[in-house]
């Protein structure tokens, strides 16, 4: 298996398309952080004396809100008047300058480039070989069709993994030299069940990167399907990257009227929605999301292997 | 001589079709089998199925004894193969190529890589990239893919397609010299009869899915009786000695002979019984017939016999 793994590794990264794929990914990170370190030179961050009444004064503006606004918007104000409540109580000053863990967590805007291009190799990975022709040569080696697939989808999560620890690592590294350590060591404040729960910045971002790969996951892992069911990499990356744009807006629209709506894999990919915010639908948990999301990947790989090990490769 | 491919009453039916119809028959160590069929008649249908690629509706196929349908990695990897074109991967070189293949089977060494490059004769330009090979490099290429884990057959769909005249004659060599020095049972298709004659030790004909016939090439080519060509003069006096002889036999007149089917042990009685006639010899000949002529001759006759049989239904 590992051999296999070997060989699909050395057709991904010896093809240049990879490596502009990995260059395009360092420079979009230098980019984002060349544009904030430009803004932040134009306005400067004061640091106000008197920040604790300005978070107060928040906080009663909201509460004012909350009788007035629609029912929906009530768990994201309630949410914000117990971060400044906290805030205020343990005596955390929100403006801080920006350093690099806020670079980190703006730079996982990125994550969804690191998806795209996981999406063009999951898409490519099977269909490929089929135009190439090469799926006949392979075929006809003593490896039974069923491990073939298993290591051409390791490979795929191998790479996205790759793809998201240089994004993470990189996004350090060049947010630490041009924005610096944070003066004071700042926790992250995370909002669960109605409470206010203190997290260590690394932690908080790792499992951020993994909330926000889930989306990038399901996606690849249906580009995969598609790609070894219909042979077709052009379909595979076109269909997922699509969904990967509109999935989530489109999903939103059909919370608002359909309950049915929170079946649909793009009400349960953002799972972060538990932890710092509130579900698109109502009555939706964690672990049903979590159910939907596994329920989902078994269909896709079930529907992998089936087609691909049933196949008549002709002409 | 013991039989490693063993085709056992294999059927395939695509959509209720039928593409492949009960077919029948045994490759041997050490020889060449060609595989010969106009196009469309199964022959790469069938190569597809004996290296599992396509799967068998009924019947089976043994390699060294091991089903392909049950047995697939045991069997297969008794086999090389090239299926139609070797398509390799372009952005590779040559030896990374090998070396992809060579991680799939079990215990290949660096050592039998090397070898199988040298064998091809590629090794000055395997460390090249594979767009730049010219495609009878890319052919040498795939044989040596076929032979890195050293198998006992060898199945090639087409392997002369789109080769010149020279790379034709050096995978010919090739192949003779596999099967002879080897031992290896070498199986190719083709609709190249000139070519097949050259190559092959035995035929086997498939047409409409059907084998029509299996035959060691030169029995083929030759078929039961022999053709002779005599130029005679004068032609009438010939053709009334011979109905004299021979009153069953049937005579082409030619314009400057005739051409009569003949046992070779006829033959210088006949020219005996000419010259006391007084009968002119100029020439007399075998007429050797090419695979082309038995080829069409045999499935065109074949042929007919089937539509009849159809009609009938």
């Amino acid at each position: 298996m590992l051999m296999l793994i070997q060989n699909e590794w050395m057709k991904i990264f010896r093809r240049p398309g990879t490596l502009v794929m990995v260059g395009l990914l360092l420079l979009m990170v230098m980019i984002t952080g060349s544009v904030i370190k430009y803004q932040q030179n134009q306005t400067t961050v004061q640091k106000q004396i008197n920040w604790k009444a300005d978070l107060q004064q928040q906080v009663d503006q909201s509460k004012q809100q909350l009788e007035k606004v629609s029912k929906v918007r009530v768990p994201s104000i309630k949410r914000s008047i117990a971060l400044n409540q906290y805030q205020i109580k343990h005596n955390l000053n929100p403006n801080q300058k920006y350093s690099m863990w806020d670079f980190v967590s703006d730079g996982s805007g990125l994550i969804q480039l690191a998806g795209l291009f996981t999406i063009i190799i999951a898409a490519g990975i099977v269909a490929q070989e089929f135009n190439w022709g090469t799926i006949k040569l392979l075929l006809i080696r003593p490896i039974s069709r069923g491990r073939l697939l298993l290591s051409k989808y390791i490979t795929t999560i191998l790479f996205a993994l790759t793809m998201l620890v240089i994004l993470f690592i990189f996004s350090l590294i060049t947010g630490y030299l041009l924005f610096g350590t944070p003066e004071t060591v700042v926790p992250y404040l995370k909002y669960v069940n109605g409470k206010v729960a203190e997290q260590s910045m690394i932690s908080h971002l790792v499992v951020f990167y993994g909330m926000r790969s889930v989306t990038m996951l399901m996606l690849s892992t249906m580009a995969f399907m598609i790609s070894a069911v219909f042979r077709n990499s052009s379909l595979a990356i076109g269909i997922s990257i699509f969904l990967m744009f509109t999935g989530s807006e489109l999903t939103m629209l059909l919370a608002s009227k359909f309950h049915w709506a929170k079946y649909i894999l793009f009400a349960n990919t953002d799972l972060s929605q538990y932890f710092d915010g509130v579900p698109m639908v109502e009555g939706m948990t964690f672990h049903f999301s979590l159910a939907m999301l596994v329920s989902y990947f078994i269909m896709f790989q079930v529907l992998a292997f089936a087609v691909f090990k049933k196949r008549d490769v002709a002409a | 001589m013991s039989a490693v491919v063993e085709i056992q009453n294999v059927t395939k039916k695509i959509k209720g079709k039928t593409i492949i119809d009960s077919l029948n028959f045994n490759v041997k160590k050490g020889e060449v089998f060609g595989f010969l069929g106009p196009n469309g008649a199964g022959k790469t249908t069938t190569i597809r199925m004996m290296v599992g690629l396509i799967s068998i509706t009924s019947g089976d196929i043994k390699i060294s004894g091991y089903s392909i349908k049950k047995d697939f990695e045991k069997a297969i990897s008794q086999v090389g193969g090239i299926v139609e074109n070797p398509e390799m991967y372009k952005f590779l070189t040559g030896y990374q190529n090998l070396l992809h293949y060579a991680r799939m089977s079990k215990g290949i060494k660096q050592t039998q890589i090397q070898e199988a490059v040298r064998l091809v004769g590629l090794s000055e330009r395997i460390h090249d990239k594979v767009k730049t090979y010219s495609l009878g490099m890319r052919q040498r290429l795939g044989l040596a893919q076929a032979l890195l884990h050293d198998p006992k057959v060898l199945i090639l769909d087409e392997p002369t397609n789109g080769l010149d005249p020279a790379g034709i004659r050096e995978m010919r060599d090739h192949l003779r010299m596999l099967a002879k020095e080897r031992d290896m049972a070498v199986i190719v298709s083709s609709h190249l009869l000139s070519e097949m004659e050259m190559m092959c030790d035995r035929i086997g004909i498939i047409q409409r899915g059907k084998l029509i016939d299996v035959q060691l090439v030169n029995d083929f080519v030759n078929g039961p009786e022999k053709f002779i060509e005599i130029k005679v003069s004068p032609r009438e006096a010939a053709i009334k000695l011979l109905k004299h002889h021979f009153p069953e036999i049937k005579v082409q007149v030619r314009e400057k002979g005739i051409i009569i089917p003949l046992s070779k042990e006829q033959v210088p009685l006949l020219v005996r019984e000419m010259v006391i006639a007084n009968i002119d010899i100029f020439n007399v000949r075998e007429q050797s017939r090419t695979l082309e002529d038995r080829f069409l001759e045999v499935t065109e006759k074949k042929g007919e016999a089937l539509y009849a049989y159809a009609d009938t239904k």
